[in-house]
């Protein structure tokens, strides 16, 4: 069972696959964005010249749709400003120099066992936890996780999805937290489950993956409490990592357009986000680390790096052993993988909770004519519509808001795109197809006043 | 450290193919077929086929010219159109007319919508329409093969000598025509001269335009495309299932005068028109749904024209019909997006 649509481009995971979580020295400097989910923009709770501590609480969620931000270190407030964001343009920061002497925090995968037992703690308990630990979707999106974690007697969640796929091409932290941390992700999928009250756990991960599925395999039937969770390899396919794809690849349910999972009675959680649950709920631990996969044909000695939150582009790229002389030449800097990352120019953008990679292109990925990016007439060929995971009329909601005619586009569910990009990958006359589709759903939302100019 | 850095939209890889590329597979797709021509009507199918190349790719910078556009015949869609044409056409066409034709084709039936991606009409033909209408008995003018007109001469030879180099004879579908008219008429003329040509029509030893004739030629470049995922398999399908099913019907309730469904697939331009002209992208509908409807609608058309209408072969009245509806069959097919209706 898999999703209509989709593409198959070339993973490149070969370049980082194999590279262990490694962990980094103090960083020089942090800024920490306000702005690092989806929902209301934190409220900074220290001020200017504050000493703050690591863990500390530096910004305040109000609203429910939120998540507060924590200090990844021990340091000085250096200041509270704007600063370089890939979606916003600018947005406020802290920005915090660390103390003399900091030490980085390390991996805590280590202290989970297969004796762990999620009995021990209530549903209370573990909302609160990951409520208070910040942690929000690290997958990409970035939806506060308490909200998703909140049992709704309306709608109550039957199933658990934790979400391997990791369908990006180039990225590979899911992949090795999966082999390194598979007893800490499992813990946090039972905490999740037990949050909810769900009864059908399923951890999807893509068949070209099969060393995760068997540590998984392993680790449940070691671990006594997980050994009702099932892993399903599922069709190595772009976008099988989007929620909706992999509810159908697994349970064969379509989440209505529009729609969420829970109305199916579905969460799904990504591995990184099931592994900082565990540490928020076990340990106390909020969210400040994350795992970031630096790759590309651009990178020296690409990896993946445990780095502190807030962690300049550039800084990550050193770690990595810096640019390669062709990507001095030309080259693509994206935050994310390249189906769905941001192509950023500023390279003192900090890593936020939900930036899983840094891809840095040159030539020979983007494609010389690629380079150029000259697009040519529309020839209605039907390849975007026919690769639409969400069944759109791609080329139609396009060309509706290339000429500015956002009812058109609507009439053809501009709003139900998911964003993935396949219509782009697959144009054989260049047209930035989702490009003009996301451009339009901005569109839109400013003329309905839901979003500023 | 940076000097060169790109910024635009995700995604930031794409596939690794044009348009260039896609008209390419057409191309080499056609070629079975234009080796088939060649053997079977040789010189004459060379002047024709150069003729309208040529003439349609010039025609097509002429264009671009004097409109101070960018030059487009990279995207090599005026090569696609000029053989289509010469396909469509039979071998003794003059060099002159062939040019009249690649004229309308790409100035009327292209270059005034836009160019390419804009033309409502297939631009071979409508190209092969204004023939039709100007130049009618020229366009009836059908000539045996070389196979069967050991005479027929090669390439630098036209004229050269005082023999007789085309010999014309009937096509299968004029021979059915006739059968289907004798039936009002009373005189009884039977389909089984006809059906009798089947088997030749495989190999492509019969009467007929320059690229109808050979079946098997057309078939191979058929699947040639359909395996680089050139052209979606919806079209031809549509169009060969509801040409069988139109045919069977008569055949089934008066095989005395009507022909075999197989005689009807086989002949005429009806595998050129289902692989090759229905399938251009630009003119036909977008969603799947819409193919199966425009597809049923040319394998209809074309039935109701070589069953009933006047002339014998109706595949070009047909495609042209149906690229006039496409639009509307655009419309009538909207997508509903995975899931449902959109509640946000």
């Amino acid at each position: 069972m898999t999703f209509a649509g989709g593409v198959h481009p070339p993973d490149y995971k070969e370049l980082t696959e194999n590279c262990q979580i490694r962990t980094v020295g103090a960083p020089k400097q942090l800024a920490i964005m306000l702005s690092q989910h989806i929902g209301a923009i934190c409220r900074p709770s220290v001020n200017k010249k504050d000493k703050v501590s690591a863990g500390q609480v530096i910004g305040q969620a109000d609203a429910f749709v939120s998540a507060p931000i924590h200090s990844p270190i021990s340091g000085t407030v250096k200041d509270i400003c704007l600063c370089s964001h890939p979606v916003l343009g600018r947005a406020e920061a802290i920005i915090i120099e660390p103390d003399e002497g900091n030490v980085s925090k390390q991996i805590c995968a280590a202290q989970f066992d297969s004796n762990f037992n999620p009995d021990k703690f209530t549903a209370e308990k573990i909302f609160n936890a990951v409520r208070d630990g910040g942690i929000v979707g690290m997958g990409g999106a970035g939806f506060p996780t308490n909200v998703k974690l909140k049992a709704n007697p309306n709608s109550p969640i039957h199933t658990v999805i934790i979400n391997g796929c990791e369908c990006e091409p180039f990225i590979t932290c899911d992949y090795r937290m999966m082999l390194e941390w598979t007893n800490q992700i499992l813990a946090g999928t039972l905490l999740a489950a037990k949050a909810l009250d769900a009864r059908n756990i399923y951890i999807g991960i893509e068949d070209n993956k099969p060393q995760a599925i068997e540590a998984f395999e392993k680790a449940i039937a070691k671990m006594a409490a997980a050994n009702d969770i099932k892993v399903v390899a599922v069709e190595t396919k772009y976008p099988q990592g989007g929620e909706r794809q992999l509810i159908k690849s697994i349970l064969d349910i379509d989440v209505p357009a529009g729609g969420i999972p829970p109305m199916v009675g579905v969460l799904v959680q990504n591995v990184a986000t099931a592994a900082a649950i565990a540490e928020a709920v076990v340990l106390g631990n909020p969210l400040t680390y994350r795992v970031v996969t630096v790759s590309g044909s651009g990178i020296k000695n690409p990896g993946n790096f445990y780095v502190p939150i807030g962690m300049a582009v550039g800084e990550l790229i050193e770690l990595a052993g810096g640019l390669t002389d062709e990507a001095a030449k030309i080259a693509k800097v994206i935050l994310g993988g390249p189906m769905m990352g941001f192509a950023i120019a500023d390279l003192s953008i900090p890593i936020t909770k939900t930036s899983g990679a840094i891809t840095v292109l040159t030539e020979k990925e983007i494609g010389s004519i690629r380079i150029k990016s000259k697009e040519t007439a529309c020839i209605r060929c039907g390849r975007c519509i026919e690769v639409c995971p969400m069944n759109l009329n791609s080329t139609k909601i396009a060309h509706a808001v290339k000429h500015n005619l956002l009812d058109i586009a609507e009439e053809h569910k501009m709003s139900a795109c998911v964003e993935c990009g396949c219509c782009s990958y697959v144009c054989p006359a260049d047209i930035e197809v989702a490009g003009y589709i996301k451009t339009g759903k901005i569109l839109a939302a400013r003329q309905k006043k839901l979003m500023p100019k | 450290m940076l000097r060169n850095i790109k910024v635009s939209h995700s995604p930031h890889i794409r596939k690794h193919h044009s348009t260039q590329s896609v008209m390419l597979d057409v191309i080499i797709g056609l070629l079975p077929a234009v080796a088939a021509s060649i053997v079977f009507f040789r010189a004459r199918a060379e002047i024709v086929l150069a003729s309208c190349i040529v003439s349609c790719v010039v025609f097509e910078w002429l264009c671009n010219v004097f409109r101070k556009k960018p030059n487009s015949l990279g995207d090599l869609s005026a090569v696609v159109t000029g053989i289509i044409l010469a396909f469509s056409l039979p071998a003794t066409m003059p060099w002159w007319a062939c040019i009249i034709g690649s004229g309308f084709a790409i100035l009327i039936g292209k270059m005034v919508f836009g160019g390419l991606g804009c033309n409502i009409f297939n631009p071979a033909m409508a190209g092969r329409c204004f023939l039709t209408a100007c130049f009618g008995a020229m366009m009836t003018t059908w000539t045996v093969p070389a196979t069967v007109n050991r005479d027929m001469p090669i390439m630098g030879q036209v004229k050269s000598e005082r023999v007789p180099d085309a010999i014309t004879s009937a096509t299968p579908l004029a021979l059915s025509k006739e059968a289907i008219k004798s039936k009002l008429t009373g005189k009884g003329v039977n389909a089984e001269a006809a059906n009798g040509i089947v088997k030749y029509m495989l190999i492509g030893e019969r009467g007929g335009c320059l690229g109808e004739t050979s079946a098997i030629a057309i078939i191979i470049g058929g699947i040639y495309m359909l395996l680089r995922g050139t052209i979606s398999y919806v079209i031809p399908a549509a169009v060969l299932i509801s040409v069988f099913l139109c045919a069977s019907i008569g055949w089934v309730a008066d095989p005395q005068y009507y022909i075999t469904p197989w005689a009807h697939l086989a002949s005429g331009g009806l595998l050129l028109g289902a692989f090759f002209i229905a399938t251009d992208p630009v003119t036909a509908p977008l969603t799947k749904k819409g193919m199966w409807i425009f597809g049923a609608g040319v394998g209809a058309m074309t039935m109701l024209i070589r069953m009933v209408g006047e002339y014998p072969e109706g595949v070009m009245f047909a495609v042209l019909l149906m690229n006039a509806v496409s639009p509307m069959i655009d419309r009538f097919t909207k997508l509903t997006p995975t899931g449902g209706k959109v509640n946000a």
